[in-house]
């Protein structure tokens, strides 16, 4: 929903916090809520279960917010209960709106919001699956602990130590696959190539008819170590962990909420800096995603150059923070690693390269015959489709929707720089690959107006507190979208840290994208989510005919990608 | 025919990839590896395995000795030990090729020698720490050589008798 209001008023500035407790106010009035404000541009409603849809109905549907998150937390210590936190973004506003649910530890119930809002989908299922906080309303199904994981243990509850390995279960359906097991041995797990992942195609011939993903083969219990081993300055090590790719937004990410809840004032030149090398991080990103891209279309010329070109850009890292990835320079208060005169200079020098390079290989890449045919009209993710999913990143921007957290959320030094925000209505493959092309020159052009702005002073602050019990969100535009933390303060360590990378937002919007398409197009639409795993190697294959599977195959499907 | 160009592109370019090992590998001057402890200056106060976030820097006291260890194989060179290390004992270097066959060449370990309580004989700091920790605070030489319980038995014990002068 657009408010013509909006406009004058600074995103995510006390006075649009205040202009949306207003509006909350008015719209939620029937309700018996309570509307209190949170650290920074969040604010938390308080709802009971019974009017948890109407108000996600409102939030969602009336106010047009996005669904950015929810998390579930074991609160039973506190008080008694089991909450659940609905994190909707209102983009127009640059606010949060956190709707919280408790539900008592003797009925641990809460009902769905999945058909008002799709993209809480997977979410719920995931508080399901490691809290054991029931679902109602809903298909339920297992999404994260893995099939042989006893019923009644839920990993994320406080009663349940750190680092237990219960005796595996066995089971006798599969909870995922409703027809016939042609039984052919499916290794989910590709140790060789990059990350493991499982898709099950079913085809008609050669076009596909339905998708059936399972993921989180490698979930590594991230949240519950930093919840119960390691203390708040050793979990920026950690975070820069989650992902190989972006590792950097999700420290920034970390640090930046846990500022927020201690109210800890970084030093300016410290944001410059952190957004710099985020943005450092996007142009390699991007680069490495249209080689990869060039290679499941066969064109691996263009992947070995764009590669050739991105190695600059990861010495340029290396040269700025000490390490080619992982950096490792995020601490809680700022960073650990100054620039001088001497490093803009090269840092100046590697972009003006850099830049010219991109441009000439883009405008050869793009003029290859077959990259264009292929890229072209495939994958299509509508509009409306996009919006119900609450997708993010280049997936959201290719499909007209106008989402960056750099604008809508601004954070760091994003407020002191001009940028572009590249937007395309087609919503396919194409479109995903030039938006990518494009925030790899605003990218540059944002590094130089840091660079030539960059104030004196200070790079961290040492001495802080942080208060238990302070609820508090950030989120970083990664390159693959938004990337946010939820967390909720505790002794020396967070008592609830929760982390959304973007591919977890996006990969539902592959069912649609991938209906209809062809079996070897598939390999390059889903790579064109940018998804943090990229083994689309081995998919099964089911054929179907008048609803009976009639044959199924694991096939090299990037081979198959690689010839059309 | 655009796409031809790739040649012009190509040629520009050259030969990217350097023959490694036998040429200089491609590290800048602000390349972190692994980490050197000097153990002449090391005092052994363990500031450096309370920050490392991988705890591949390890403390353990056994009777006499306490022992700083080093594991190379957890080590995510973040440099953080270097930061806090009091006596800047800790050096980063470029050494970056530690691949090995034997685990156990990961290892680098560092003895300290730890002073004995003279009122209960336990012994407790290392010896290297108590004359670091003494050299900046004048007059503290007297509890140098005692435990921390010990310690605070002790000058409770000097304070009622000093106030206990003071009634007489």
């Amino acid at each position: 929903m657009k408010n013509d209001g909006v406009k004058t008023l600074a995103k995510g500035s006390d006075k649009a916090v205040d202009t949306v407790l207003k509006l909350l106010k008015e719209k939620l009035s029937k309700y018996n809520v309570r509307i209190s404000r949170a650290v920074a541009n969040n604010l938390i409603v308080d709802v009971s279960r019974r009017h948890l849809r109407d108000v996600a109905k409102i939030v969602h549907n009336e106010l047009g917010a996005y669904v950015r998150t929810c998390v579930g937390c074991d609160e039973r210590n506190k008080n008694g209960c089991f909450a659940v936190y609905h994190i909707f973004g209102l983009d127009d506003y640059g606010v949060n709106v956190i709707v919280r649910t408790l539900a008592p530890a003797n009925d641990v119930k809460v009902p769905s919001i999945a058909d008002i809002a799709p993209g809480a989908d997977w979410c719920e299922l995931e508080f399901r699956d490691l809290l054991g906080i029931d679902v109602t309303g809903r298909p339920v199904y297992r999404l994260i602990l893995p099939e042989d994981w006893p019923d009644n243990l839920h990993p994320l509850r406080k009663d349940v130590p750190y680092g237990i390995r219960p005796p595996s279960v066995k089971r006798e359906e599969d909870t995922l696959t409703e027809l016939e097991s042609p039984g052919i041995p499916v290794g989910p797990y590709h140790p060789a190539l990059h990350e493991p992942e499982y898709f099950e195609l079913y085809v008609e011939g050669e076009t596909i008819i339905d998708v059936r993903y399972r993921g989180f083969h490698i979930h590594r219990g991230i949240e519950k170590l930093g919840e119960s081993k390691l203390t708040y300055k050793q979990i920026p090590f950690i975070a820069e962990r989650i992902c190989g790719i972006c590792g950097f937004c999700h420290s920034t990410c970390y640090v930046m909420a846990v500022e927020k809840a201690a109210k800890i004032e970084v030093p300016e030149r410290a944001e410059f800096i952190r957004a710099m090398v985020l943005e450092i991080e996007r142009i390699h990103s991007h680069l490495l995603w249209l080689g990869v891209a060039c290679h499941l279309l066969g064109y691996d010329a263009g992947f070995m150059h764009t590669w050739r070109i991105r190695e600059a850009i990861m010495k340029l890292a290396e040269y700025l923070t000490g390490s080619r990835k992982t950096y490792g320079i995020n601490i809680i208060g700022g960073v650990r690693k100054d620039i001088n005169k001497e490093k803009i200079q090269n840092v100046l020098r590697t972009l003006n390269h850099i830049e010219r390079e991109v441009k000439e290989l883009i405008d050869v890449m793009l003029s290859v015959p077959e990259v264009k045919r292929r890229l072209t009209g495939t994958g299509i993710l509508t509009k409306g489709e996009a919006r119900k999913l609450s997708v993010v990143g280049p997936v959201a921007r290719a499909s007209g929707l106008n989402r960056d957290v750099r604008k809508d959320y601004p954070y760091l030094a994003y407020k002191y720089v001009s940028f572009k925000v590249p937007v395309y209505t087609e919503g396919d493959n194409l479109s995903r690959t030039l938006v990518r092309v494009e925030e790899i020159f605003e990218s540059i052009s944002i590094i130089r107006q840091l660079l030539d702005r960059l104030p004196g002073g200070d790079i961290k602050v040492e001495k802080y507190e942080i208060e238990p019990d302070k609820v508090s969100t950030a989120a970083v535009e990664a390159p693959r979208g938004e990337d946010i933390h939820f967390l909720i303060t505790g002794k020396g360590r967070p008592y609830r840290w929760k982390v959304r990378a973007p591919t977890y937002q996006n990969i539902p919007a592959l069912r649609p994208m991938l209906r209809e398409q062809l079996l070897a197009d598939a390999p390059i639409t889903i790579a064109s989510i940018d998804p943090c795993f990229s083994c689309t190697d081995r998919a099964i294959i089911i054929e179907i005919r008048n609803g009976k599977v009639v044959n199924a195959k694991r096939i090299n499907i990037v081979r198959l990608s690689r010839r059309r | 025919m655009k796409f031809l160009k790739l040649f012009v592109v190509a040629k520009k370019a050259g030969t990217v990839t350097r023959k490694y090992p036998f040429e200089e590998p491609l590290i800048t001057e602000e390349f972190r590896g692994e980490i050197k402890i000097d153990p002449e200056k090391c005092v052994g106060c363990g500031a450096c395995t309370l920050i490392c976030p991988p705890n591949a820097l390890t403390m353990r006291d056994e009777g006499n000795v306490r022992l700083i260890r080093y594991f190379v194989g957890r080590c995510i060179f973040c440099g953080m030990c270097a930061e806090v290390c009091p006596t800047n004992a800790i050096a980063i270097t470029k050494e970056f090729e530690l691949a090995t066959l034997d685990a156990d060449d990961l290892l680098r370990d560092l003895l300290h020698k730890r002073v004995k309580c003279r009122i209960c004989g336990r012994p407790f700091l290392t010896t290297r720490l108590t004359k670091y920790a003494n050299k900046d605070i004048p007059g503290s030489d007297n509890y140098a050589d005692v435990c921390p319980e010990c310690r605070s038995k002790l000058s409770i014990k000097n304070i009622l008798k000093y106030r206990g002068d003071l009634d007489d």
